[in-house]
């Protein structure tokens, strides 16, 4: 596509890296086809093809955001469905990325917008400060419906229906013996993550003993912290730098020490941001290259277990649905690993249809647009029940949360499944 | 009588007809002029004048003729080059009882179709392009030699089925396509209609590709292939293609449907006999005047049609297309409200008087009537290509 | 951004009424509905064919036939034009808007009214997108037959005013033999249906006249489709030759031999090292064009087909001959055929040509079209549909550099002007649009398009609906 930037525009290395996505988008529309606000809204400013145009305008003319394209720049998910249909390979997420942090440096959004968000940055990569918001969100949910009814509020009920009813047990570091290096097969780090090990430790507690069964040798690297995708998502990205910064730290020393055949991630959400240090950290020059290579080492935990060839096991008769989450699918592009995974276990494994389309959950969206989220979970519960699952098995807590509050089905992480079946205890949730 | 024989001279006579405010009523081979409305003429203009194939390369599987050139000629040309028009018109001779050279115009212009309609569709879908005169006497093209165009307007579709009422014809071109190798067809003894509907579904719901199904109920059934159907209503199914292929296919018909009906199957011969006897609507070639129908409805509605009208007045019925297109023929009066009446409770469809006495057709109008916003429409249409009302005035092809 | 081709100049007495137009506009559809802010309507300035672009007035996304009708019922008595759009994915420029018009979106009408098997229809609204519809019809075994390579994005009311083709036409038809009726609103707001789920319709063929319209004749936001079973298997296979012309006279000569497989697809080197960047499908990089073959129907019979096939094709030198192994790799070897334009996007901006050429003049209108490129300095990728002779020549240009922006334009009506000159048309399943308009003279004698005009007078005497597309401006009555 044609673009009309001046050189002084293009000296900026934002802006030259979003001159050159948008010159290799030719407008063909294919990815509004499979964009979740697209088909949702049916407006093409909440598209794909809608917001590129909308960013490319705003850009070219440097002109600083204002509230239409705000709005429709919110509305997006970042779930990148748009990036695994452009045949053009328009890196939409860099663009919209970009697009963020110019609305985050050039408009003043309006004091509730600002106070929510504020909230979310304050509390949600703490999971000391995230825990103590969950138990007042259990004291302030029977105030919900009355907040859903103020429309600036409504993010407000949205976090307090998503707060889970019960508290989840606080983790216990579970500190495996190290192996020696003759029979380990691996030693790999797993990112503990912010949100995700308040909401459900059960996760990382099942990745471990899965590993430890398989002589993979599990570290836990001190000073490593929420990995940024939450604040990055907002647009604040000095923010998002710093915590990829001080990540990057961590897991160099690690290196550095012992050495580390992989860095595992079971948040998928997580594991599309880290895989992208080395492009966000690629402008500072004393971290460009150890966050490449820290991204370089970056797994999902699924794609790690896959190289472990692990022993197929006898049909357990029971059907899990599994939901390809978006920063899975799209985002790192990990689409048959997990099924595999999941059948050489024993399970029978479906696809629900429209595997494509967002959950809503997408970090904090479905706080702050409850209404489009509400409407692609019910799609998705919808998609998911009609393949009439015992289970869903998917690769990320957002989505768990998500989905969770909206079906019967239990849900839960892929590798919680696949601890069960390799000798691990039942999960809870399937009673 | 005005016979040309080149379209600058067909040109000239409906200029000079529409200039001295004549009428002009377009014939062909004069084989199907029994049904449609009547006309009020002046003067007839024959297209017979204008005969002959003009390009024909098989290979291209495109040929163009003019007007007037007699089918006979056309499908000689096709036969001896292994090829055929997919959408096998309807001869309306022994229908009619009328005599002489049915032309390739007149099967445009009628868009005169045959059993494989379900599949390759009608002659519209095959006509790529025309040349026609228009009312003011201009010679105008439309379309092309090329399967796919949508370089402007498709006057190519308008003008098809459009009785002589838009324009005078003066050559088509349309696609052609390889003769099937071989054919068969699958005949289901004694199904009741309403089963035979379900049946016809379901096998066009396989993937056998059928190209023709039709129901022959009782009453029809002995008039077909000189009565060596076997006894019962016939529920026929045609299977065409490739030697490797027809007998796969026609076994997994069989195999479909022996659990509910007696089952047996038509060599080539037999089966290109029948669908021919289907296509020219043999039960009701019967030399009389009794009024005959045809009525094309969804196919789930084409028994229940049928069914609805036995209980009110006495009627002969036989069904193609899936059981979508209905050939009725009625004992006395053609009843038309009342036909029409209950094709439109059955949500709708296109009923159109083939055949009548005199006197039936003078009251009747022939075509469905048109809802008003479709026939306001279908006049300013009218005029935009015809605006003095020189060509076959009276019968604007149902409006 | 191009020139040649002008745009009607914008009525005045519109612009002028503006804000009262937006404000009518508001009280005839539902909030979120009317999009009118100067920066919301940026998006909306053009299509796939990014060459030209005009802001609209004003942007309408109604969700019903009632609104389409309040709409247009305004629009006509205001003497409005208005331009209708589904996905905005037209190749010509059909979409693309103009200061003094109101946009009318269908992309909120997207509902399956109705699946009836055992008629094998479906009723669908008009932005529906094509494949939306073989999706939910697939698993009862069925599907829609015309596949433009857009099919996932582009909606039934954009297939329907382009008359869309695709891959599959040589077996099945194009948008028109597969379209059984219509829901039409035409300008004056007026709903009228025309056809329905029987297969003939009664008075002129209207619906015939509809399809490929342009959204010239009115907007239609229903349309009743015809459904077909899906056959037992298919079978795409892959054959490499040395040259473009080998290819394309082995493909003349499948047709002339009787056979006509499902698809026969083209491509020649550029447009194979494109495809196979985005979808990985395996095409041979080492051949200098290749033919996708599909076959379909049981085994016995593809496999019947295929042999006869490949006995044609040794007879043209073929280098390669690879059957698909599996359901996969079929679908990665359609994906990257299907998504041919948009992977050029890769390495170059490019206009897409889309004229139809009878299949004897194959081999010499792509040497032609190789040397009319080549004259301008530019290079060329050949993607299309071989079997039904229509052509997709993708000229590659720097859009940023306006004198190859030009080159590119002129070397595209060259090879236009070529393939009519060949015995064929300008477009095939495309459009005219704004693209081609200018070049309709080329194709129609005066009488022909004051024929076609005077019909579309009858429809929309005031020239409102797409007013700048398809025919020249210059000689309307």
């Amino acid at each position: 596509m044609q673009t009309s930037f001046t050189p002084e525009q293009l000296a900026d290395p934002h802006v030259a890296q979003s001159e050159k996505i948008l010159r290799r988008c030719v407008h063909c529309g294919f990815c509004t086809a499979t964009c979740p606000t697209y088909v949702t809204l049916g407006n093409e400013l909440d598209s794909p093809r809608g917001r590129i145009y909308l960013i490319k305008d705003m850009l070219e003319n440097g002109r600083p955001a204002d509230a239409q394209v705000v709005k429709h720049i919110d509305r997006c998910l970042s779930c990148l469905a748009c990036t695994t249909t452009c045949p053009s390979g328009v890196d939409y997420m860099h663009l919209v990325d970009h697009a963020r942090s110019h609305i985050e440096n050039t408009y003043r959004r309006p004091l509730m917008d600002r106070l929510i968000r504020g909230l979310l940055v304050a509390v949600l990569p703490y999971p000391a400060r995230f825990r103590a918001a969950l138990v007042l969100a259990r004291l302030g949910r029977p105030f919900s419906p009355l907040l859903a009814r103020v429309e600036v509020l409504r993010p407000l009920a949205a976090m307090l229906d998503l707060a889970p009813k019960r508290a989840a047990p606080v983790a216990k570091a579970e500190a495996a013996p190290p192996l020696a290096p003759a029979l380990r097969r691996g030693r790999v780090a797993i990112l503990a993550g912010c949100a995700q090990p308040v909401l459900d430790p059960g996760i990382n507690a099942a990745t471990q003993r899965l590993l430890a069964r398989f002589q993979v040798e599990v570290v836990q690297p001190q000073g490593e912290g929420c990995c940024g995708a939450l604040v990055h998502h907002m647009g604040r990205e000095e923010a998002a730098l710093d915590f990829a910064r001080a990540n990057v730290d961590a897991w160099m020393r690690e290196v550095e020490s012992g050495g580390l055949d992989a860095i595992l991630i079971t948040a998928s959400g997580c594991g599309t941001t880290i895989k992208d240090y080395g492009h966000m950290l690629r402008l500072d020059p004393t971290y460009a290259q150890k966050a490449a290579q820290i991204s370089a080492l970056a797994r999902d935990v699924t794609e790690y277990l896959a190289t472990l060839d692990l022993p197929r096991q006898a049909p357990k008769g029971l059907t899990v649905a599994y939901h390809s989450a978006c920063s899975m699918q799209h985002g790192q592009k990990i689409t048959l690993q997990p099924k595999q995974l999941l059948k050489a276990a024993g399970f029978a494994v479906k696809d629900p249809a429209e595997g494509h389309l967002c959950c809503g959950s997408a970090g904090t969206y479905n706080i702050l647009q409850p209404e489009i989220s509400a409407q692609l979970k019910a799609r998705k519960v919808k998609n998911i029940e009609a393949t009439r699952a015992d289970i869903i098995a998917t690769g990320n807590i957002g989505c768990m949360t998500q989905i969770g509050t909206g079906t019967d089905i239990p849900i839960l992480h892929t590798v919680e499944l696949l601890d069960w079946a390799y000798g691990g205890p039942k999960p809870a949730k399937l009673g | 009588m005005l016979i040309p024989t080149t379209e600058a001279e067909a040109a000239d006579m409906v200029r000079n007809a529409a200039s001295a405010g004549q009428r002009l009523s377009i014939i062909g081979g004069n084989t199907r002029s029994g049904f449609g409305n009547r006309t009020e003429t002046d003067a007839v203009l024959h297209s017979t004048g204008l005969s002959g194939i003009t390009a024909y390369d098989p290979a291209e599987m495109v040929m163009s003729v003019r007007a007037g050139t007699p089918m006979a000629e056309v499908e000689a040309a096709l036969d001896a080059n292994g090829q055929m028009l997919s959408f096998e018109p309807i001869d309306h001779r022994g229908l009619m009882g009328t005599q002489g050279q049915p032309t390739i115009g007149g099967v445009f212009a009628t868009n005169a179709s045959g059993p494989r309609r379900l599949l390759s569709g009608a002659a519209r879908d095959s006509l790529l392009g025309i040349r026609f005169i228009n009312g003011s006497g201009e010679v105008i093209r439309a379309g092309g030699r090329v399967m796919k165009n949508v370089t402007g307007l498709d006057l190519v579709k308008l003008l098809a089925g459009s009785f002589g009422t838009l324009g005078f014809l003066t050559e088509v071109t349309f696609r052609v396509l390889p003769r099937p190798k071989t054919q068969a067809t699958i005949v289901l003894s004694g199904l009741e209609d309403g089963d035979a509907a379900r049946a016809m579904a379901t096998a066009m719901g396989l993937s056998v590709e059928v190209s023709g199904a039709a129901h022959l109920p009782e009453s029809v059934r002995g008039r077909f292939l000189t009565g060596r159907l076997p006894p019962g209503a016939a529920t026929v199914l045609r299977l065409e293609g490739l030697p490797a292929s027809v007998p796969v296919r026609a076994e997994k018909l069989i195999s479909a449907f022996q659990p509910f009906a007696p089952v047996t199957c038509l060599e080539a011969d037999d089966s290109a006999a029948l669908w021919q006897q289907v296509r020219d609507v043999l039960p009701y070639a019967d030399g009389s005047e009794k009024p005959v129908w045809r009525v094309s409805v969804a196919p789930s509605a084409g028994f229940q049609l049928v069914a609805a009208l036995r209980l009110e007045t006495g009627i002969d019925a036989f069904y193609d297309w899936q059981g979508g297109l209905v050939w009725m023929r009625m004992e006395a009066d053609p009843e038309a409200e009342l036909v029409r009446h209950v094709m439109h409770q059955l949500g709708g469809g296109h009923a159109t008087l083939m055949r009548a006495a005199d006197a039936d057709r003078a009251l009747t109008p022939a075509f469905e009537p048109l809802p008003s916003g479709v026939a306001a429409l279908t006049q300013r249409v009218r005029a935009s290509l015809d605006p003095a009302g020189v060509f076959n005035s009276g019968n604007p092809a149902g409006a | 951004m191009s020139d040649t081709i002008e745009f009607l100049r914008p009525r005045a007495n519109v612009l002028s009424r503006r804000d009262t137009i937006i404000t009518d506009l508001k009280d005839l559809l539902p909030v979120d509905c009317l999009v009118h802010e100067a920066r919301e309507l940026v998006p909306f300035e053009t299509d796939a064919f990014v060459s030209y672009r005009r802001l609209p007035l004003c942007v309408a996304l109604p969700q019903t036939t009632a609104q389409v009708s309040a709409v247009l019922k305004y629009c006509n008595r205001y003497g409005v034009p208005v331009v209708p759009r589904g996905a905005g994915t037209s190749l010509c420029g059909g979409a693309i808007p103009q200061e003094d018009a109101v946009v009318i979106g269908l992309s909120k009408m997207s509902k399956i009214l109705e699946i009836d098997t055992f008629n094998r229809t479906a009723i669908v609204q008009a932005g529906v997108t094509n494949l939306a519809i073989s999706d939910v019809v697939g698993p009862e075994g069925f599907f829609y037959a015309p596949d433009p390579s857009s099919q996932m994005a582009c909606t039934i009311g954009g297939n329907i005013a382009m008359n869309s083709g695709g891959a599959h036409c040589l077996k099945y038809g194009v948008t028109t033999n597969n379209l059984l009726g219509v829901k039409l609103v035409l300008v004056d707001g007026t709903v009228i249906e025309l056809g329905g789920k029987h297969l003939d319709a009664g008075g002129y063929d209207l619906l015939g006249l509809v399809c490929g319209s342009e959204g010239q004749l009115g907007i239609v936001t229903e349309a009743t489709v015809r459904l077909i079973a899906k056959p037992e298997g298919a079978r795409p296979v892959l054959f490499g030759f040395e040259t473009s012309e080998e290819a394309g006279a082995c493909v003349a000569d499948v047709i002339g031999s009787g056979i006509i497989p499902v698809a026969i697809e083209f491509m020649d080197k550029p447009a194979i090292e494109i495809c196979e960047a985005f979808a990985k499908a395996g095409y041979p990089l080492d051949v200098g064009a290749l033919l996708i073959v599909e076959v379909e129907g049981s085994e016995a019979e593809m496999d019947a087909m295929l042999a006869l096939i490949v006995e044609i094709a040794h007879r043209h030198a073929v280098k390669t001959v690879r059957e698909c192994q599996s359901a996969t790799e079929a679908a990665l070897i359609w994906k990257g055929r299907k998504s041919a334009f948009g992977a050029t996007g890769r390495i170059a901006d490019y206009i897409c040509m889309d004229g139809t050429v009878p299949l004897s003049q194959l081999p010499y209108v792509l040497k032609r079209t190789g040397e009319i490129v080549e004259g301008f300095g530019l290079r060329v990728a050949n993607v299309f549909h071989a079997g039904d002779g229509n052509m997709h020549p993708l000229i590659l240009f720097n859009a940023n550099d306006p004198d190859e922006a030009a080159k590119a334009e002129a070397a595209g009506n060259e090879i236009l002007k070529l393939c009519v000159d060949a015995g064929g048309c300008l477009t095939g399943e495309h459009g005219v649009g704004i693209e081609k308009r200018d070049l309709m003279r080329h194709q129609y004698s005066k009488a022909d398009l004051d024929q076609q005009m005077a019909v579309r007078a009858a429809f929309d005497p005031q020239w409102l609906l797409n007013p700048s597309k398809v025919f020249p401006l210059e000689g309307r009555a």
